[in-house]
C-alpha cells in the first residue's frame, strides 16, 4: 500500500456554470424515459457551461477562493497540476497558462495529467508525493472538465448523465499531518469502454481532408469522430466488480473499519453504480455523499464538488474515503483525515479569464 | 440456484410480473426493455448471484435461458 505523511489539505473550492439542464426538460427522451432516467441514475439536473466558458475558468475560480481560503500568497504556490481531459488547447498544456493568469510564480512547476473519474485520489498522489520529494511547500491541485462539449446533444447514453465543474485543493506541508493511503490501479484493456475516437492530426485516428461526417455507433447513435463514447453496461460491470475491493484494501491498509469512516465520496457515476459500490465495500447508505441530483456526473471533478456541496458537514475533522473510477479504465481510492473548516461551498460563476 | 430463481430475480430487476416471463422470453424484444434494464440486469447478477456479467454478454443473449446459461457456468467457474 502507498503512502504519503506530512501532507495537509488547507482549502477545497468547487466552481460551477449558472446554467442549468434539467432531465424533465430532455427533448431526446419521452416523459416516461425521463422519468425513469431520473429514478435510476439519480440525475435530475446539471450545470452547463456557456459556449465561452472552458473547464479551466471554473478551476480558476475555484483557485482563486481557495488561495483566498489558506491565506496564502501567491508567489508562495511551487506546483499547480491540472488534471482535466478537456484542456483549453491540445498544446500547450493548459497548467501552464493557468500559471500565468493566476498570477503564480514563474519558479511554480505547471503540467496537465490527462485522467477523469479517478482524478481525485491520483491527483492527490500526484501532488503529495512531488511535494514531498521536491520539498515543495504548497501547492494546488486543479481539477474539472466540461464533458457537455464533447457529447452530443442528442446521445441519450451520455448527454444527460454529465455536467460540467471545475475544483481546486489546496495542499501543504505539515510534519504532523497524517498519512494519507492510495490505492491506484490501471486497466487499458477496457480502453474503449469511454472513448473520444478521433482527435488532434497527431491522434490514432487523425483528421483527415474529407468533410467530418457523423457515424453509426453499434449502439445506432450518430455521433462525429470526436465525440464521446460511454458504452454504460461496460462501466457499470466494471465498476461493481473492480471498485469494491480497492476500497475495501485501503481501509484494511489504513486499520480502518467503514464505520470508522466519516464519509465515502465516490466518482458520481450514477445512483445504481454508486449504491452498488457503497453497499459491497460495507459502507451505510448514509455514509455515501451525493451529487447527482444537482450535478449529474461531473466527471474528474465530482469528488470535490461534492465534498463542496456538503461544506456543511465540514465543521470538525473528518475521516474520509475517497474513490475514483471510470475512463482508462482508471480507479483508484484514498484514505485522508480532512481538517475542520476546509471546505468551501460550491459557487456558481460564468466567469472567463 | 435454478432458472426458476433466476428469472424471478431478473423480473423483479427489470419491474414486471415473473409470470411474464419463461425461460424463452426473448428479452430484449420486451416493450420495457431499454439500456438501463441492462444495468438492472447486471447489478441483479452482481448481488444475487455474484457474477460480473458484461454488457456484451446481455447483448449477445437472445432469451433468458441463454443470459441463464452464461451466469450458470460462471458461478461455477468461481
Amino acid at each position: 500500500m502507498k503512502a504519503i505523511p506530512g501532507i495537509a489539505v488547507r482549502a477545497v473550492a468547487a466552481a460551477v456554470p449558472k446554467s442549468v439542464a434539467r432531465t424533465q426538460d430532455y427533448e431526446f427522451l419521452t416523459p416516461e424515459e425521463r422519468h425513469r432516467f431520473q429514478k435510476v441514475t439519480g440525475i435530475a439536473e446539471r450545470r452547463i457551461v456557456d459556449s465561452k466558458q472552458c473547464a479551466s475558468d471554473l478551476c480558476a475560480f475555484a483557485a482563486d477562493q481557495a488561495i483566498e481560503h489558506a491565506g496564502w500568497a501567491r508567489e508562495s504556490i511551487g506546483a499547480l497540476i491540472l488534471v482535466t481531459q478537456s484542456p483549453d488547447y491540445p498544446v500547450p498544456a493548459t497548467a501552464v497558462i493557468l500559471q500565468d493568469k493566476l498570477k503564480l510564480s514563474q519558479a511554480c512547476i505547471a503540467f496537465d495529467v490527462n485522467l477523469g473519474c479517478s482524478a481525485y485520489p491520483y491527483g492527490i498522489a500526484i501532488v503529495a508525493s512531488m511535494m514531498k520529494s521536491l520539498s515543495i511547500q504548497r501547492a494546488l491541485l486543479l481539477i474539472g472538465d466540461i464533458s457537455s462539449r464533447s457529447c452530443a446533444i442528442h446521445d441519450k447514453s451520455a448527454w444527460p448523465l454529465f455536467g460540467d465543474a471545475g475544483s481546486a485543493t489546496a495542499l501543504e506541508l505539515q510534519d504532523d499531518a497524517p498519512e494519507m493511503l492510495f490505492d491506484l490501479m490501471s486497466d487499458g484493456a477496457g480502453k474503449d469502454a469511454i472513448i473520444v475516437p478521433s482527435g488532434t492530426l497527431s491522434s490514432r485516428r487523425p483528421r483527415t481532408d474529407e468533410a467530418v461526417q457523423m457515424e453509426l455507433g453499434s449502439d445506432g447513435i450518430m455521433r462525429y469522430p470526436d465525440n464521446l463514447i460511454l458504452r454504460g453496461a461496460d462501466i457499470f460491470s466494471f465498476a461493481i466488480a473492480k471498485v469494491p475491493s480497492s476500497i475495501q484494501r485501503t481501509l484494511e491498509a489504513s486499520k480502518h473499519k467503514p464505520d470508522q469512516v466519516d464519509f465515502l465520496v465516490l466518482h458520481q457515476a450514477n445512483k445504481m453504480i454508486n449504491d452498488t459500490i457503497t453497499k459491497k465495500a460495507g459502507f451505510r447508505p448514509d455514509q455515501a455523499l451525493s451529487t447527482l441530483a444537482q450535478y449529474g456526473n461531473t466527471s474528474s471533478a465530482s469528488i470535490p464538488i461534492t465534498l463542496c456541496a456538503h461544506a456543511d458537514q465540514f465543521d470538525k475533522v473528518r475521516q474520509l474515503a475517497l474513490c475514483g473510477f471510470g475512463v482508462g479504465l482508471s480507479w483508484g481510492t484514498c484514505i485522508l483525515s480532512m481538517h475542520a473548516h476546509t471546505i468551501l461551498p460550491v459557487i456558481e460563476t460564468d466567469n472567463v479569464y | 440456484m435454478n432458472i426458476e430463481t433466476f428469472i424471478d430475480k431478473f423480473a423483479f430487476a427489470i419491474e414486471v410480473e415473473p409470470e411474464s416471463l419463461s425461460a424463452e422470453t426473448e428479452y430484449k424484444t420486451l416493450d420495457v426493455w431499454d439500456s438501463l434494464n441492462t444495468l438492472a440486469v447486471i447489478a441483479m447478477a452482481d448481488a444475487d448471484f455474484n457474477v460480473a456479467l458484461s454488457g456484451q454478454d446481455i447483448e449477445s443473449s437472445r432469451t433468458i435461458g441463454n443470459l441463464w446459461k452464461i451466469v450458470e457456468g460462471k458461478v461455477a467457474n468461481t
